[in-house]
Protein backbone atom coordinates (compact mmCIF):
# COMPACT_ATOMS: atom_id res chain seq x y z
CA UNK A 1 0.00 0.00 0.00
CA UNK A 2 1.11 3.36 -0.97
CA UNK A 3 0.38 6.73 -0.69
CA UNK A 4 -0.87 8.19 -4.49
CA UNK A 5 -1.36 11.89 -5.19
CA UNK A 6 -5.13 12.41 -6.51
CA UNK A 7 -5.04 15.13 -8.85
CA UNK A 8 -7.77 17.45 -10.52
CA UNK A 9 -8.81 17.07 -14.06
CA UNK A 10 -10.19 20.42 -14.28
CA UNK A 11 -9.20 23.98 -13.41
CA UNK A 12 -12.31 25.46 -11.60
CA UNK A 13 -13.30 25.95 -7.45
CA UNK A 14 -14.35 23.28 -4.82
CA UNK A 15 -17.87 23.24 -4.44
CA UNK A 16 -17.92 20.28 -1.81
CA UNK A 17 -16.04 17.80 -0.12
CA UNK A 18 -17.34 14.11 0.77
CA UNK A 19 -15.19 12.93 2.59
CA UNK A 20 -12.68 13.24 5.83
CA UNK A 21 -9.01 11.39 6.51
CA UNK A 22 -8.90 8.33 7.41
CA UNK A 23 -11.94 7.56 5.08
CA UNK A 24 -12.33 4.06 3.31
CA UNK A 25 -13.63 4.97 -0.30
CA UNK A 26 -14.62 2.47 -2.71
CA UNK A 27 -13.55 2.36 -6.80
CA UNK A 28 -15.94 4.46 -8.61
CA UNK A 29 -16.46 6.95 -5.54
CA UNK A 30 -16.01 10.63 -5.46
CA UNK A 31 -14.19 12.28 -3.08
CA UNK A 32 -14.97 15.86 -3.55
CA UNK A 33 -16.44 18.33 -6.34
CA UNK A 34 -14.90 20.36 -8.35
CA UNK A 35 -17.44 23.42 -10.25
CA UNK A 36 -15.90 24.21 -13.85
CA UNK A 37 -17.75 25.57 -16.52
CA UNK A 38 -20.83 26.19 -14.69
CA UNK A 39 -20.96 22.28 -14.01
CA UNK A 40 -20.31 19.97 -11.43
CA UNK A 41 -16.66 17.64 -11.92
CA UNK A 42 -16.41 14.86 -9.63
CA UNK A 43 -13.15 13.59 -8.52
CA UNK A 44 -13.42 10.03 -8.38
CA UNK A 45 -11.15 7.44 -7.56
CA UNK A 46 -10.06 4.38 -10.16
CA UNK A 47 -9.22 1.86 -7.11
CA UNK A 48 -10.53 1.61 -3.93
CA UNK A 49 -8.29 3.10 -0.61
CA UNK A 50 -8.29 4.94 2.10
CA UNK A 51 -8.23 9.32 2.41
CA UNK A 52 -4.58 9.92 4.24
CA UNK A 53 -4.93 14.06 3.46
CA UNK A 54 -7.31 16.62 2.09
CA UNK A 55 -4.95 18.85 0.49
CA UNK A 56 -7.97 21.58 -0.45
CA UNK A 57 -10.99 22.99 0.99
CA UNK A 58 -14.27 23.98 -0.11
CA UNK A 59 -13.78 27.17 -1.79
CA UNK A 60 -10.11 26.44 -2.98
CA UNK A 61 -9.47 27.31 -6.76
CA UNK A 62 -7.40 24.68 -8.34
CA UNK A 63 -5.70 24.18 -11.14
CA UNK A 64 -5.85 21.75 -13.88
CA UNK A 65 -3.63 18.85 -12.34
CA UNK A 66 -3.45 20.47 -8.45
CA UNK A 67 -3.01 17.63 -6.16
CA UNK A 68 -6.36 17.60 -3.88
CA UNK A 69 -5.57 14.73 -1.80
CA UNK A 70 -3.42 11.88 -0.42
CA UNK A 71 -5.00 8.28 -0.92
CA UNK A 72 -3.35 5.26 0.31
CA UNK A 73 -3.87 2.74 -2.51
CA UNK B 1 27.24 -30.24 -79.46
CA UNK B 2 24.41 -31.99 -76.97
CA UNK B 3 22.36 -29.42 -75.13
CA UNK B 4 20.89 -31.95 -72.91
CA UNK B 5 24.03 -32.60 -71.18
CA UNK B 6 23.97 -29.83 -68.57
CA UNK B 7 19.87 -29.20 -68.56
CA UNK B 8 19.06 -31.08 -65.02
CA UNK B 9 15.59 -33.16 -65.72
CA UNK B 10 12.24 -31.57 -65.14
CA UNK B 11 12.36 -33.65 -61.71
CA UNK B 12 15.42 -31.74 -60.53
CA UNK B 13 13.34 -28.37 -61.31
CA UNK B 14 11.18 -29.34 -59.40
CA UNK B 15 13.27 -30.70 -56.66
CA UNK B 16 15.26 -28.19 -56.82
CA UNK B 17 11.62 -25.62 -56.74
CA UNK B 18 10.31 -27.69 -53.68
CA UNK B 19 13.29 -27.15 -51.68
CA UNK B 20 13.57 -23.67 -52.45
CA UNK B 21 9.77 -23.38 -51.58
CA UNK B 22 10.47 -24.70 -48.21
CA UNK B 23 13.31 -22.80 -47.67
CA UNK B 24 11.51 -19.67 -47.94
CA UNK B 25 8.65 -20.63 -45.66
CA UNK B 26 10.69 -21.43 -42.60
CA UNK B 27 11.20 -18.12 -41.54
CA UNK B 28 14.25 -17.01 -39.18
CA UNK B 29 14.48 -20.52 -38.35
CA UNK B 30 13.23 -23.15 -35.62
CA UNK B 31 15.11 -21.35 -32.62
CA UNK B 32 13.04 -18.14 -32.87
CA UNK B 33 10.03 -19.27 -33.64
CA UNK B 34 10.14 -21.39 -30.48
CA UNK B 35 11.06 -17.88 -28.48
CA UNK B 36 8.62 -16.54 -29.80
CA UNK B 37 6.33 -19.38 -28.68
CA UNK B 38 7.89 -19.50 -25.26
CA UNK B 39 6.99 -15.68 -24.71
CA UNK B 40 3.35 -16.04 -25.81
CA UNK B 41 3.94 -14.00 -29.45
CA UNK B 42 2.58 -15.19 -32.38
CA UNK B 43 5.01 -15.17 -35.85
CA UNK B 44 3.80 -13.53 -38.95
CA UNK B 45 2.61 -16.61 -40.64
CA UNK B 46 0.46 -17.43 -37.49
CA UNK B 47 -0.93 -13.93 -37.49
CA UNK B 48 -1.82 -14.02 -41.27
CA UNK B 49 -3.70 -17.18 -40.30
CA UNK B 50 -5.87 -15.94 -38.32
CA UNK B 51 -6.32 -12.60 -39.82
CA UNK B 52 -7.66 -14.44 -43.12
CA UNK B 53 -10.62 -16.76 -44.04
CA UNK B 54 -8.93 -20.07 -44.19
CA UNK B 55 -6.63 -21.52 -47.25
CA UNK B 56 -7.40 -17.50 -48.83
CA UNK B 57 -4.11 -16.11 -48.13
CA UNK B 58 -1.94 -16.01 -51.90
CA UNK B 59 1.17 -15.30 -51.18
CA UNK B 60 3.32 -12.41 -53.51
CA UNK B 61 6.86 -12.32 -53.28
CA UNK B 62 7.72 -15.56 -51.41
CA UNK B 63 11.26 -15.75 -53.34
CA UNK B 64 12.01 -12.47 -52.52
CA UNK B 65 15.25 -12.22 -50.78
CA UNK B 66 17.94 -9.40 -50.21
CA UNK B 67 19.22 -7.79 -53.48
CA UNK B 68 21.84 -5.76 -51.37
CA UNK B 69 24.06 -8.40 -50.33
CA UNK B 70 23.86 -11.51 -51.98
CA UNK B 71 25.33 -13.22 -49.11
CA UNK B 72 22.46 -12.25 -46.98
CA UNK B 73 19.73 -14.37 -49.53
CA UNK B 74 19.73 -17.48 -47.97
CA UNK B 75 19.18 -15.51 -44.46
CA UNK B 76 16.48 -13.31 -45.38
CA UNK B 77 13.36 -15.66 -46.69
CA UNK B 78 10.36 -13.60 -48.06
CA UNK B 79 12.93 -10.73 -46.99
CA UNK B 80 11.55 -10.30 -43.58
CA UNK B 81 7.67 -8.94 -44.86
CA UNK B 82 5.72 -11.63 -45.76
CA UNK B 83 2.94 -10.30 -48.17
CA UNK B 84 0.08 -11.02 -50.09
CA UNK B 85 -3.90 -10.91 -50.66
CA UNK B 86 -6.56 -12.79 -48.79
CA UNK B 87 -9.98 -12.85 -47.69
CA UNK B 88 -10.86 -11.01 -44.24
CA UNK B 89 -14.47 -11.92 -43.69
CA UNK B 90 -15.20 -12.73 -47.39
CA UNK B 91 -13.77 -9.99 -48.51
CA UNK B 92 -10.70 -9.51 -50.17
CA UNK B 93 -7.84 -7.29 -48.99
CA UNK B 94 -3.79 -7.21 -49.45
CA UNK B 95 -2.04 -8.35 -46.49
CA UNK B 96 1.60 -7.30 -44.71
CA UNK B 97 3.01 -8.90 -41.90
CA UNK B 98 6.47 -8.27 -40.86
CA UNK B 99 8.57 -10.97 -40.18
CA UNK B 100 10.65 -9.99 -36.94
CA UNK B 101 12.43 -13.31 -37.07
CA UNK B 102 14.10 -12.10 -40.11
CA UNK B 103 16.49 -9.49 -39.55
CA UNK B 104 14.02 -7.69 -37.45
CA UNK B 105 11.70 -7.56 -40.37
CA UNK B 106 14.23 -4.55 -41.42
CA UNK B 107 13.41 -2.82 -44.10
CA UNK B 108 15.30 -3.39 -47.63
CA UNK B 109 15.19 -2.60 -51.04
CA UNK B 110 13.09 -5.80 -51.95
CA UNK B 111 10.50 -5.59 -49.46
CA UNK B 112 10.11 -2.07 -50.03
CA UNK B 113 9.05 -3.25 -53.32
CA UNK B 114 6.81 -6.25 -52.37
CA UNK B 115 5.54 -3.06 -49.97
CA UNK B 116 4.99 -0.49 -53.36
CA UNK B 117 3.23 -3.82 -55.04
CA UNK B 118 1.00 -4.86 -52.42
CA UNK B 119 0.04 -0.75 -52.47
CA UNK B 120 -0.19 -0.66 -56.09
CA UNK B 121 -2.83 -3.18 -56.53
CA UNK B 122 -4.96 -2.45 -53.58
CA UNK B 123 -5.68 1.09 -54.94
CA UNK B 124 -6.18 -0.06 -58.35
CA UNK B 125 -8.26 -2.71 -57.38
CA UNK B 126 -10.03 -1.20 -54.26
CA UNK B 127 -8.67 -3.51 -52.01
CA UNK B 128 -8.42 -2.64 -47.82
CA UNK B 129 -4.64 -3.17 -46.64
CA UNK B 130 -3.39 -4.04 -43.33
CA UNK B 131 -0.22 -3.89 -41.81
CA UNK B 132 0.95 -6.32 -39.52
CA UNK B 133 3.93 -4.01 -37.89
CA UNK B 134 6.71 -5.34 -35.62
CA UNK B 135 10.40 -3.94 -37.22
CA UNK B 136 13.98 -2.97 -36.23
CA UNK B 137 13.73 -0.36 -38.85
CA UNK B 138 15.63 0.11 -41.55
CA UNK B 139 18.49 -2.98 -42.47
CA UNK B 140 21.94 -2.18 -41.66
CA UNK B 141 24.39 -1.89 -43.34
CA UNK B 142 22.44 -1.73 -46.35
CA UNK B 143 21.21 2.11 -45.97
CA UNK B 144 24.43 3.49 -45.44
CA UNK B 145 26.74 4.94 -47.38
CA UNK B 146 25.44 7.28 -50.06
CA UNK B 147 24.73 4.52 -52.26
CA UNK B 148 22.26 2.79 -49.73
CA UNK B 149 20.77 6.00 -49.38
CA UNK B 150 20.62 6.71 -53.44
CA UNK B 151 18.87 3.24 -53.99
CA UNK B 152 16.65 2.58 -50.97
CA UNK B 153 14.98 4.83 -48.11
CA UNK B 154 11.70 6.11 -49.85
CA UNK B 155 13.03 6.87 -52.70
CA UNK B 156 9.79 5.91 -54.51
CA UNK B 157 7.97 9.18 -54.24
CA UNK B 158 4.42 7.37 -53.83
CA UNK B 159 5.82 5.02 -50.51
CA UNK B 160 4.30 7.40 -47.57
CA UNK B 161 1.92 8.78 -49.68
CA UNK B 162 -2.21 8.68 -48.19
CA UNK B 163 -4.86 9.63 -50.54
CA UNK B 164 -7.15 7.34 -48.91
CA UNK B 165 -8.52 5.57 -51.93
CA UNK B 166 -8.87 2.69 -49.75
CA UNK B 167 -8.92 2.01 -45.72
CA UNK B 168 -5.35 1.17 -44.23
CA UNK B 169 -5.35 -0.71 -41.07
CA UNK B 170 -2.43 -1.34 -38.71
CA UNK B 171 -2.24 -3.33 -35.57
CA UNK B 172 1.37 -2.70 -34.08
CA UNK B 173 2.79 -5.86 -32.16
CA UNK B 174 6.12 -5.31 -30.71
CA UNK B 175 9.24 -3.49 -31.32
CA UNK B 176 7.79 -1.07 -34.56
CA UNK B 177 10.32 1.33 -35.63
CA UNK B 178 11.16 3.68 -38.76
CA UNK B 179 9.03 2.49 -41.70
CA UNK B 180 6.78 -0.07 -39.53
CA UNK B 181 5.60 3.12 -37.13
CA UNK B 182 5.20 5.14 -40.35
CA UNK B 183 2.82 2.75 -41.74
CA UNK B 184 0.82 2.60 -38.56
CA UNK B 185 0.26 6.55 -38.16
CA UNK B 186 -0.34 6.65 -42.04
CA UNK B 187 -3.28 4.43 -41.17
CA UNK B 188 -7.17 4.88 -40.67
CA UNK B 189 -6.88 2.26 -37.58
CA UNK B 190 -4.11 1.60 -34.98
CA UNK B 191 -4.44 -1.04 -33.00
CA UNK B 192 -1.69 -1.74 -30.56
CA UNK B 193 -1.04 -4.60 -28.28
CA UNK B 194 0.51 -4.06 -24.78
CA UNK B 195 4.03 -4.26 -24.38
CA UNK B 196 4.58 -2.66 -27.99
CA UNK B 197 6.76 -0.07 -29.28
CA UNK B 198 6.09 2.80 -31.16
CA UNK B 199 8.33 5.00 -31.98
CA UNK B 200 10.53 6.94 -34.73
CA UNK B 201 14.16 4.11 -33.56
CA UNK B 202 14.78 2.18 -30.92
CA UNK B 203 15.17 2.74 -27.42
CA UNK B 204 19.19 1.97 -27.83
CA UNK B 205 19.50 4.58 -30.87
CA UNK B 206 17.38 6.98 -28.92
CA UNK B 207 19.71 7.21 -25.81
CA UNK B 208 22.79 6.84 -28.33
CA UNK B 209 21.30 10.39 -29.83
CA UNK B 210 20.60 12.04 -26.12
CA UNK B 211 23.31 10.81 -24.45
CA UNK B 212 20.44 9.34 -21.78
CA UNK B 213 18.52 6.28 -20.49
CA UNK B 214 15.81 5.82 -22.33
CA UNK B 215 12.88 3.73 -21.42
CA UNK B 216 10.75 1.60 -23.99
CA UNK B 217 7.62 2.00 -22.55
CA UNK B 218 8.15 6.31 -22.39
CA UNK B 219 9.60 6.05 -25.75
CA UNK B 220 6.45 4.66 -27.31
CA UNK B 221 4.77 2.48 -25.05
CA UNK B 222 0.86 1.82 -25.16
CA UNK B 223 0.04 4.56 -22.67
CA UNK B 224 1.82 6.84 -24.30
CA UNK B 225 0.16 6.22 -27.69
CA UNK B 226 -3.45 5.58 -26.20
CA UNK B 227 -3.61 8.46 -24.08
CA UNK B 228 -0.54 11.31 -25.18
CA UNK B 229 -0.29 10.71 -28.70
CA UNK B 230 -3.41 9.68 -30.07
CA UNK B 231 -1.77 6.89 -32.09
CA UNK B 232 -3.00 4.22 -31.13
CA UNK B 233 -6.77 3.82 -31.95
CA UNK B 234 -7.36 0.95 -29.56
CA UNK B 235 -4.86 -1.09 -27.14
CA UNK B 236 -5.43 -4.94 -26.56
CA UNK B 237 -3.03 -7.53 -24.08
CA UNK B 238 -3.00 -10.20 -26.84
CA UNK B 239 -2.32 -10.50 -30.82
CA UNK B 240 -5.19 -12.32 -31.07
CA UNK B 241 -7.20 -9.52 -29.91
CA UNK B 242 -5.47 -6.91 -32.06
CA UNK B 243 -6.40 -9.24 -35.14
CA UNK B 244 -10.16 -9.25 -34.11
CA UNK B 245 -10.07 -5.96 -33.89
CA UNK B 246 -8.52 -5.19 -37.21
CA UNK B 247 -11.56 -7.29 -38.77
CA UNK B 248 -13.98 -5.41 -36.83
CA UNK B 249 -13.31 -2.33 -37.97
CA UNK B 250 -12.86 -3.08 -41.48
CA UNK B 251 -15.96 -4.50 -40.97
CA UNK B 252 -17.60 -1.48 -40.47
CA UNK B 253 -15.58 0.10 -43.90
CA UNK B 254 -16.51 -0.12 -47.74
CA UNK B 255 -13.87 -2.18 -49.25
CA UNK B 256 -12.74 1.39 -51.22
CA UNK B 257 -14.02 4.96 -51.39
CA UNK B 258 -16.59 4.27 -54.17
CA UNK B 259 -18.28 1.53 -52.57
CA UNK B 260 -21.20 2.23 -49.44
CA UNK B 261 -20.14 0.63 -46.24
CA UNK B 262 -21.53 -2.76 -45.98
CA UNK B 263 -25.04 -3.82 -43.95
CA UNK B 264 -25.13 -6.75 -41.97
CA UNK B 265 -28.43 -8.01 -39.79
CA UNK B 266 -29.41 -5.54 -36.85
CA UNK B 267 -28.45 -7.11 -33.64
CA UNK B 268 -31.56 -8.66 -31.69
CA UNK B 269 -32.36 -6.71 -28.80
CA UNK B 270 -31.33 -3.18 -30.44
CA UNK B 271 -33.40 -0.88 -29.23
CA UNK B 272 -34.65 -2.26 -26.16
CA UNK B 273 -33.69 0.54 -24.05
CA UNK B 274 -35.16 3.08 -25.03
CA UNK B 275 -38.04 3.37 -22.91
CA UNK B 276 -35.84 4.01 -19.76
CA UNK B 277 -33.46 6.19 -21.81
CA UNK B 278 -34.35 9.24 -19.86
CA UNK B 279 -33.15 6.99 -16.85
CA UNK B 280 -29.64 7.50 -18.31
CA UNK B 281 -29.73 11.45 -18.06
CA UNK B 282 -29.38 12.83 -14.50
CA UNK B 283 -32.31 15.01 -13.09
CA UNK B 284 -29.38 18.32 -12.31
CA UNK B 285 -28.29 19.89 -15.52
CA UNK B 286 -24.94 20.63 -13.59
CA UNK B 287 -24.64 16.74 -12.85
CA UNK B 288 -22.28 14.88 -15.52
CA UNK B 289 -22.60 11.09 -16.59
CA UNK B 290 -21.63 9.20 -19.41
CA UNK B 291 -22.76 9.71 -22.54
CA UNK B 292 -21.97 6.17 -23.61
CA UNK B 293 -24.55 4.93 -22.15
CA UNK B 294 -26.96 6.59 -24.29
CA UNK B 295 -24.66 5.91 -27.12
CA UNK B 296 -25.15 2.35 -26.76
CA UNK B 297 -28.83 2.54 -25.83
CA UNK B 298 -29.56 4.17 -29.51
CA UNK B 299 -27.39 1.89 -31.89
CA UNK B 300 -27.78 -1.39 -32.55
CA UNK B 301 -26.69 -3.79 -30.17
CA UNK B 302 -23.13 -3.97 -28.99
CA UNK B 303 -22.14 -2.17 -31.80
CA UNK B 304 -20.80 0.29 -30.79
CA UNK B 305 -16.95 0.71 -31.32
CA UNK B 306 -14.69 3.05 -29.50
CA UNK B 307 -11.88 4.76 -31.28
CA UNK B 308 -9.83 6.10 -29.20
CA UNK B 309 -11.27 5.71 -26.45
CA UNK B 310 -7.88 7.08 -23.77
CA UNK B 311 -7.51 9.91 -25.65
CA UNK B 312 -9.30 13.27 -25.60
CA UNK B 313 -11.61 11.57 -23.56
CA UNK B 314 -14.23 14.86 -23.21
CA UNK B 315 -15.45 13.31 -26.23
CA UNK B 316 -16.40 9.94 -27.62
CA UNK B 317 -16.27 8.54 -31.08
CA UNK B 318 -16.52 5.51 -32.55
CA UNK B 319 -18.17 3.29 -35.23
CA UNK B 320 -21.43 2.11 -34.81
CA UNK B 321 -24.64 0.29 -36.53
CA UNK B 322 -27.86 1.63 -36.90
CA UNK B 323 -30.31 -0.56 -38.19
CA UNK B 324 -27.32 -2.54 -39.84
CA UNK B 325 -25.86 0.08 -41.77
CA UNK B 326 -22.21 1.80 -40.41
CA UNK B 327 -22.07 5.37 -38.83
CA UNK B 328 -19.85 7.47 -37.10
CA UNK B 329 -20.64 8.79 -33.74
CA UNK B 330 -19.35 11.67 -32.36
CA UNK B 331 -20.29 12.79 -28.88
CA UNK B 332 -19.58 15.03 -25.87
CA UNK B 333 -18.64 12.63 -22.94
CA UNK B 334 -19.74 15.48 -19.70
CA UNK B 335 -18.44 12.36 -17.59
CA UNK B 336 -15.02 13.73 -18.34
CA UNK B 337 -14.33 17.30 -17.28
CA UNK B 338 -18.11 18.31 -17.92
CA UNK B 339 -17.76 17.05 -21.06
CA UNK B 340 -16.02 20.99 -22.16
CA UNK B 341 -14.09 20.55 -25.41
CA UNK B 342 -10.23 20.55 -25.14
CA UNK B 343 -7.62 20.55 -27.94
CA UNK B 344 -7.06 16.64 -27.59
CA UNK B 345 -10.88 16.36 -28.24
CA UNK B 346 -10.53 18.95 -31.54
CA UNK B 347 -8.19 16.59 -33.45
CA UNK B 348 -9.55 13.18 -32.66
CA UNK B 349 -12.83 14.59 -33.66
CA UNK B 350 -10.90 15.66 -36.91
CA UNK B 351 -9.45 12.82 -37.72
CA UNK B 352 -12.49 10.73 -37.15
CA UNK B 353 -14.37 13.33 -39.68
CA UNK B 354 -11.81 12.59 -42.17
CA UNK B 355 -12.34 9.07 -41.60
CA UNK B 356 -15.93 8.78 -42.25
CA UNK B 357 -16.10 11.31 -44.97
CA UNK B 358 -13.33 9.42 -47.11
CA UNK B 359 -15.43 6.31 -46.51
CA UNK B 360 -19.17 7.50 -46.97
CA UNK B 361 -19.78 6.65 -43.69
CA UNK B 362 -22.69 9.12 -42.46
CA UNK B 363 -21.77 10.87 -39.11
CA UNK B 364 -24.27 11.17 -36.05
CA UNK B 365 -23.54 13.54 -33.33
CA UNK B 366 -24.81 14.04 -29.51
CA UNK B 367 -24.23 17.37 -28.21
CA UNK B 368 -23.68 18.00 -24.50
CA UNK B 369 -20.80 20.62 -24.21
CA UNK B 370 -20.96 23.78 -22.00
CA UNK B 371 -17.90 24.69 -24.82
CA UNK B 372 -14.36 24.70 -25.09
CA UNK B 373 -12.20 24.84 -22.53
CA UNK B 374 -10.25 28.04 -22.58
CA UNK B 375 -7.52 29.37 -20.86
CA UNK B 376 -3.71 30.10 -20.84
CA UNK B 377 -3.36 26.42 -21.26
CA UNK B 378 -5.31 25.93 -23.78
CA UNK B 379 -3.92 29.05 -25.75
CA UNK B 380 -0.46 27.44 -26.01
CA UNK B 381 -2.00 23.81 -27.14
CA UNK B 382 -3.40 26.14 -30.18
CA UNK B 383 -6.76 26.33 -29.42
CA UNK B 384 -8.16 28.23 -32.37
CA UNK B 385 -6.08 26.28 -34.88
CA UNK B 386 -7.56 23.20 -33.70
CA UNK B 387 -10.74 24.30 -33.28
CA UNK B 388 -10.99 25.46 -36.86
CA UNK B 389 -9.93 22.22 -37.91
CA UNK B 390 -12.39 20.52 -36.54
CA UNK B 391 -15.28 23.46 -37.76
CA UNK B 392 -13.27 23.34 -41.44
CA UNK B 393 -13.48 19.30 -41.17
CA UNK B 394 -17.04 19.68 -40.33
CA UNK B 395 -18.03 21.73 -43.18
CA UNK B 396 -15.86 19.47 -45.89
CA UNK B 397 -17.89 16.28 -44.57
CA UNK B 398 -20.69 15.94 -47.59
CA UNK B 399 -21.35 12.32 -45.93
CA UNK B 400 -25.06 13.25 -44.11
CA UNK B 401 -24.69 14.70 -40.82
CA UNK B 402 -27.15 14.51 -38.36
CA UNK B 403 -27.00 16.48 -34.88
CA UNK B 404 -29.32 15.74 -31.67
CA UNK B 405 -28.55 18.08 -28.93
CA UNK B 406 -29.28 16.39 -25.67
CA UNK B 407 -28.90 18.66 -23.35
CA UNK B 408 -25.88 21.99 -23.09
CA UNK B 409 -24.54 23.06 -26.67
CA UNK B 410 -22.79 26.75 -25.97
CA UNK B 411 -20.71 29.29 -27.98
CA UNK B 412 -18.60 28.17 -30.26
CA UNK B 413 -18.81 24.53 -29.34
CA UNK B 414 -22.71 24.67 -31.00
CA UNK B 415 -21.37 24.98 -34.31
CA UNK B 416 -18.72 22.50 -34.48
CA UNK B 417 -21.11 20.40 -33.11
CA UNK B 418 -23.29 20.57 -36.10
CA UNK B 419 -25.15 23.41 -34.93
CA UNK B 420 -27.23 25.70 -37.29
CA UNK B 421 -26.43 24.66 -41.37
CA UNK B 422 -23.47 23.14 -39.97
CA UNK B 423 -25.25 19.52 -40.24
CA UNK B 424 -28.13 18.47 -42.20
CA UNK B 425 -30.95 17.70 -39.88
CA UNK B 426 -30.42 19.21 -36.28
CA UNK B 427 -32.53 17.92 -33.58
CA UNK B 428 -33.06 18.40 -29.92
CA UNK B 429 -34.64 16.96 -26.76
CA UNK B 430 -36.43 18.99 -25.03
CA UNK B 431 -33.66 18.96 -22.11
CA UNK B 432 -31.78 21.00 -24.49
CA UNK B 433 -30.24 24.43 -23.25
CA UNK B 434 -28.58 26.44 -26.08
CA UNK B 435 -26.73 29.77 -25.69
CA UNK B 436 -23.48 31.86 -26.15
CA UNK B 437 -22.32 31.42 -22.91
CA UNK B 438 -23.61 31.46 -19.08
CA UNK B 439 -25.57 35.02 -18.52
CA UNK B 440 -23.64 34.94 -15.48
CA UNK B 441 -20.50 35.45 -17.14
CA UNK B 442 -21.59 37.66 -20.01
CA UNK B 443 -22.84 40.40 -17.19
CA UNK B 444 -19.23 40.22 -15.46
CA UNK B 445 -18.01 40.49 -19.29
CA UNK B 446 -20.49 43.41 -20.63
CA UNK B 447 -21.52 45.16 -17.30
CA UNK B 448 -18.43 44.71 -15.01
CA UNK B 449 -21.17 43.44 -12.55
CA UNK B 450 -20.23 40.62 -9.71
CA UNK B 451 -23.01 38.98 -8.24
CA UNK B 452 -24.42 41.29 -5.29
CA UNK B 453 -22.97 44.98 -6.73
CA UNK B 454 -25.90 47.54 -7.53
CA UNK B 455 -27.36 46.78 -10.87
CA UNK B 456 -26.48 43.51 -11.67
CA UNK B 457 -29.91 41.90 -10.99
CA UNK B 458 -31.24 43.85 -13.63
CA UNK B 459 -27.93 43.04 -16.02
CA UNK B 460 -28.70 39.40 -15.28
CA UNK B 461 -32.39 39.34 -16.28
CA UNK B 462 -31.25 40.84 -19.14
CA UNK B 463 -28.73 38.82 -20.06
CA UNK B 464 -31.01 35.52 -19.17
CA UNK B 465 -32.56 35.27 -22.57
CA UNK B 466 -34.35 31.87 -22.73
CA UNK B 467 -31.68 29.18 -23.58
CA UNK B 468 -34.76 26.72 -23.73
CA UNK B 469 -35.33 24.83 -27.18
CA UNK B 470 -38.31 26.39 -28.09
CA UNK B 471 -37.40 29.79 -29.60
CA UNK B 472 -34.95 27.96 -31.60
CA UNK B 473 -37.84 25.53 -32.82
CA UNK B 474 -40.00 28.61 -33.62
CA UNK B 475 -37.32 29.66 -36.01
CA UNK B 476 -36.69 26.37 -37.92
CA UNK B 477 -33.04 26.71 -36.41
CA UNK B 478 -33.51 23.20 -34.50
CA UNK B 479 -35.98 20.87 -37.68
CA UNK B 480 -37.27 18.55 -34.63
CA UNK B 481 -37.75 18.22 -31.12
CA UNK B 482 -38.15 14.73 -30.26
CA UNK B 483 -38.66 12.53 -27.58
CA UNK B 484 -35.77 11.14 -26.09
CA UNK B 485 -37.27 7.37 -26.06
CA UNK B 486 -37.66 8.32 -30.15
CA UNK B 487 -34.29 9.15 -30.72
CA UNK B 488 -33.44 5.69 -32.49
CA UNK B 489 -36.34 5.68 -34.54
CA UNK B 490 -35.76 9.07 -35.62
CA UNK B 491 -32.23 8.80 -36.74
CA UNK B 492 -32.74 5.70 -38.86
CA UNK B 493 -35.41 7.30 -40.52
CA UNK B 494 -33.60 10.67 -41.17
CA UNK B 495 -30.82 9.15 -42.47
CA UNK B 496 -32.49 7.03 -44.79
CA UNK B 497 -33.96 10.78 -46.10
CA UNK B 498 -30.29 12.07 -46.39
CA UNK B 499 -28.48 9.18 -47.62
CA UNK B 500 -27.26 11.05 -51.22
CA UNK B 501 -29.37 9.28 -53.70
CA UNK B 502 -27.26 11.42 -56.72
CA UNK B 503 -24.20 9.93 -56.02
CA UNK B 504 -25.24 6.45 -54.65
CA UNK B 505 -24.05 7.72 -51.03
CA UNK B 506 -20.62 8.23 -51.96
CA UNK B 507 -19.65 11.56 -50.97
CA UNK B 508 -16.79 14.00 -51.86
CA UNK B 509 -14.08 12.83 -50.19
CA UNK B 510 -12.51 16.74 -49.95
CA UNK B 511 -10.42 15.53 -46.90
CA UNK B 512 -8.79 12.60 -48.34
CA UNK B 513 -5.39 14.40 -48.90
CA UNK B 514 -5.67 15.55 -45.30
CA UNK B 515 -2.89 14.47 -43.23
CA UNK B 516 -3.17 11.37 -41.14
CA UNK B 517 -2.68 12.92 -37.57
CA UNK B 518 -2.73 15.94 -36.12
Amino acid sequence: MKNCEIKSEVTGSVWKIMVVPGQKVQAGESLMIIESMKMEIPVVLEDPGTVVELRVAAGDSVSEGAVVALVAM
Amino acid sequence: MDLTATSPSLEGVMLDYEMRREQALQMGGARKLERRRVDGVLNARERLQLLCDPDSFIESGLFGASSSNPMDRSRTPADGKITGFGRIDGREAAVSANDFTVMGASSSSTNGRKIAHLKRVATQRGLPIVFLGESSGARMPDHMGSHGMGTLLGNDPAQYQRMRETPWVSATLGCSYGSSSWYSVLSDFNVMRKGSVLAVSSPLLASMATGEAVDPEELGGWRVHAEVTGFADMVVDTDEQALAAVKAFLSYLPSHHRSEPPTCAVSAGSGEQMGRILELLPESRTQVYDVRRIVRAIVDKDSYFEIKARFGRVATTGLARLDGHSIGVIANNPLVKGGAMDTDACEKITSFLVLCDSFNIPVVMFVDTPGFLIGAEAEKRRAPGKIMNFMNALSLTTVPKLSVILRKSYGQAYLNMGGGRNSDEVAAWPTAEVSFMDPQFGVRIVHGLEPGAPGYDSAYADMNRDSRVWDMAATHAVQSVIRPRDTRDYLIRMLQVHRSQLSGGIGAHLMRAWPTSF
